[in-house]
């Protein structure tokens, strides 16, 4: 039996001058829900594409379910559902035709074709709208429609790119916990995301991508671990973040300042003990704090930490 | 190979939701026939007059009564005369005398008509042999066509998308330069068909209508396979283990078959109601019909292929749908025009296909006749869709 469902190799794709995805490996075992995170541009998108065939790797190679995705496309493809980030359906068709159209894409037919249909329909809570056109539907009834054609056939693997992305709350809550749902089916899952609570919140393993590139690997504790016990403060000020940046670099028990957005965030040791100086520091300079927040290490804080930058755009 | 049917069926279900389709595929061709079948029904025989004096009474005096005037005025064919002292009863005595070829009336509100879609009927009275009175009713046949054609499509693209704007540009720039002209009287020979002239008017009509809005189709088809590469299910079906050549297959059926059950519909309604002769030879014409609907498929695959966006498919299916028809025959027939319109007139498929289906209608050959038109046919298919599949390679990656 194999260890892996999906062994990813040094891949590379360059586009003209810009390395989108530059020497990435991981590894995702069988059952798993494995999260690419990263922001906008990190090469998630590109590392997915190349993993389902439609993009040609400039080096390296990745084995889905065993099969090569240089030497053996049809064999990955039998294996893969794919959730694209768009939402790649015909607008001008009801969920019930596409999901029918989309099934026999997956080689379903005929009364096992309408079954799955109605099952999926049910998972994806979209039977009572069956009828009506996708292109009427609401951002968040596609993204699930989106979904479900990625469900029809059962797949062994299969590959979310955000698919969360721009929908509201509730919409969110029901794509999570389906992925939830599918892991307990014994599917594997691999997950894109650049929302940190939901790779927490998800994942057996994590992989962190930043321009092209993983630069961190773990369980979620593994990589919270990075930045060891070190709490993060995000601060406001009333004058010009530059104003301080300098000066509290050099205060006692600070491991890193960024200022981003007119917000500071500081990583230290012990917010206890930091906090009452960074507060003296800033009164030195002529500059009042107004408001100030403490938060528990997490992979923002991990991301923050190797890269220097947030998470989010 | 069955995901080919299935690729298929989805888009013929796709495009038959565009309400544009009938009325591009089915309405527009039997208006437009019936209009000119109507307005060119009141023939009778008399003397010939070689100048072709035709008098006009234009009871609307509207921009686009205007422009047709304005049209006929620079034929090379029939020579106008307008004057609005004289009465139709006048004119009726001229035309007994044999002073004047025909009179032409262009009823109260045709302008306002053709502007709100509807399709108004001329009338034309006419004393005069056959010969002439076919070159005059292809004359005036042709410059309302063309009016008429660049009015109506930019009103039903303007009705049912955004389009509106770029559409009646386009209709408007084919119209005020009308790629065909008739060169000159002298030219007009007759070779002595064995039907009659209101056979052979719509005889010529028919085809013309079909396929010249076979073409215009061609735009919710085009747009079908654009909007699947805009929303990247072009790219998901990729990930799903359907290869490339089959994708672009089903396709290239779904464009066919649509064109070919418009064939099948307006030959019948042809055969029916207008008289036109198409199941003389029924295998024959079927044979015109299939070749001529794999050369427009292929041509609606082209557009599918390098159009960017929905108005690309627009302008990509309407340029091609005059240039053809105006160069192809579809306007004025080319048997009356120079050995070298002739030629440069069979550049484009729709004088193949005219050719097919005269051949069987109006010169009343046999079977053979049609087989170099279909090669043409055939050829232009091949053409087209090898210029498609290339383009389909790069744009799928
Ligand atoms: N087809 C392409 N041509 C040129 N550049 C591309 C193409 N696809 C992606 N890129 C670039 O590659 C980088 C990685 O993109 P992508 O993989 O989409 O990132 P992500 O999915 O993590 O947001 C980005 O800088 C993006 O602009
Ligand atoms: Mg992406």
């Amino acid at each position: 039996m194999l260890q892996n469902a999906i062994e990813v190799k040094n891949l590379h794709k360059a586009f003209g001058d810009l390395k989108a995805v530059d020497g990435v490996s991981f590894e995702v075992a069988q059952g798993e829900i494995f999260s690419l995170l990263g922001p906008n541009g990190a090469g998630k998108t590109t590392t997915i594409s190349m993993l389902s065939c439609l993009l040609r790797p400039d080096e390296g190679d990745a084995l889905v379910m065993g099969h090569s995705i240089k030497d053996d496309q049809m064999g990955v493809k039998s294996v893969l559902g794919v959730v694209p980030q768009e939402i790649a359906l015909y607008n001008d068709l009801s969920a019930r035709e596409n999901l029918t159209f989309w099934g026999k894409m997956y080689g379903l037919r005929g009364p096992a074709l309408r079954s799955r249909v109605d099952e999926v329909l049910e998972i994806i809570g979209l039977t009572e709208r069956a009828k009506d056109r996708v292109g009427k539907y609401s951002g968040g009834m596609k993204r699930r429609v989106n979904i479900g054609v990625a469900l029809l056939h059962k797949p062994q693997v299969i590959y979310m790119d955000e698919p969360t992305v721009g929908i509201d709350p509730q919409s969110r809550r029901n794509i999570l916990d389906s992925v939830v749902a599918l892991k307990n089916q014994g599917m594997t899952v691999l997950y894109t995301t650049h929302y940190m609570e939901e790779a927490q919140e998800l994942s057996d393993h994590i992989a962190i991508m930043d321009i092209g590139k993983v630069i961190a690997y773990g369980t979620n504790a593994e990589l919270v671990k990075i930045v060891g016990q070190m709490d993060r403060i995000t601060l406001t000020i009333n004058a010009e973040s530059g104003r301080v940046l300098e000066a509290w670099k050099k205060v006692q028990g600070v491991k890193q300042v960024t200022a981003q957005d007119g917000t500071l965030t500081v990583l230290a040791d012990d917010s206890n003990q930091v906090l009452p100086r960074l507060f003296e520091t800033s009164a030195l300079n002529g500059v009042r704090i107004t408001t100030v927040a403490i938060q528990e290490p997490n992979l923002e804080a991990v991301f923050l930490h190797l890269t220097g930058k947030a998470l989010r755009d | 190979m069955i995901r080919i049917f299935d690729i298929a069926a989805k888009d013929l279900m796709q495009i038959l939701r565009d309400r544009k389709t009938f009325l591009f595929l089915l309405i527009m061709p039997i208006a437009f026939t019936f209009l000119f079948g109507f307005a060119f029904g009141g023939f009778s025989k008399g003397v010939s007059d070689p100048r072709l004096p035709v008098a006009i009474i234009n009871q609307d005096g509207g921009d686009l009564s205007l422009r047709l005037v304005n049209l006929l005025e620079n034929s090379e064919v029939i020579t106008i005369t307008q004057d609005a002292a004289k009465t139709l009863a006048d004119y009726e005595k001229l035309l007994t005398k044999g002073n004047l070829a025909g009179i032409l009336i262009i009823p109260t509100g045709y302008t306002d008509a053709l502007l709100t879609g509807s399709l108004p009927p001329l009338s034309l009275e006419a004393n005069i042999t056959q010969t002439a009175g076919t070159t005059i009713q292809s004359e005036i046949l042709a410059a309302a066509n063309r009016l008429t054609s660049a009015v109506q499509t930019a009103l039903i693209v303007g009705q049912t998308s955004s389009a509106f704007g770029p559409a009646f540009e386009q209709a408007l720039s084919a119209w005020d330069n009308p790629p065909i002209r008739i060169e000159s009287t002298s030219a007009v020979v007759q070779t002595g068909p064995k039907v009659s002239s209101q056979v052979a008017a719509l005889a010529q009509t028919s085809p013309a209508m079909m396929l010249q809005f076979a073409i215009a189709g061609l735009l919710t088809c085009g747009a079908v396979i654009v909007n699947e590469r805009k929303t990247r299910s072009l790219q998901r079906l990729l990930t799903t283990a359907t290869r490339r050549s089959h994708i672009l297959l089903g396709h290239y059926l779904a464009i066919f078959v649509l064109l070919f059950a418009q064939f099948l519909v307006l030959m019948t309604f042809g055969q029916l109601f207008l008289k036109v002769d198409y199941f003389r030879q029924p295998a024959a014409t079927l044979l015109v019909a299939v070749a001529s609907s794999l050369c427009i498929a292929a041509l609606g695959l082209l557009i599918g292929v390098f159009a960017k966006n929905e108005e690309q498919a627009i302008a990509f299916s309407l340029i091609p749908m005059f240039l053809f028809s105006g160069l192809g025959g579809a306007w004025t027939p080319l048997e009356y025009t120079s050995a070298t319109f002739q030629a440069i007139g069979h550049v484009t498929p729709v004088a193949w296909a005219m050719d097919g289906f005269k051949n069987i209608t109006v010169r009343l050959l046999g079977f053979e006749s049609v087989l170099v038109p279909c090669a043409a046919l055939a050829g232009y298919a091949v053409l087209f869709f090898l210029l498609a599949a290339w383009r389909f390679r790069r744009v799928s990656e």
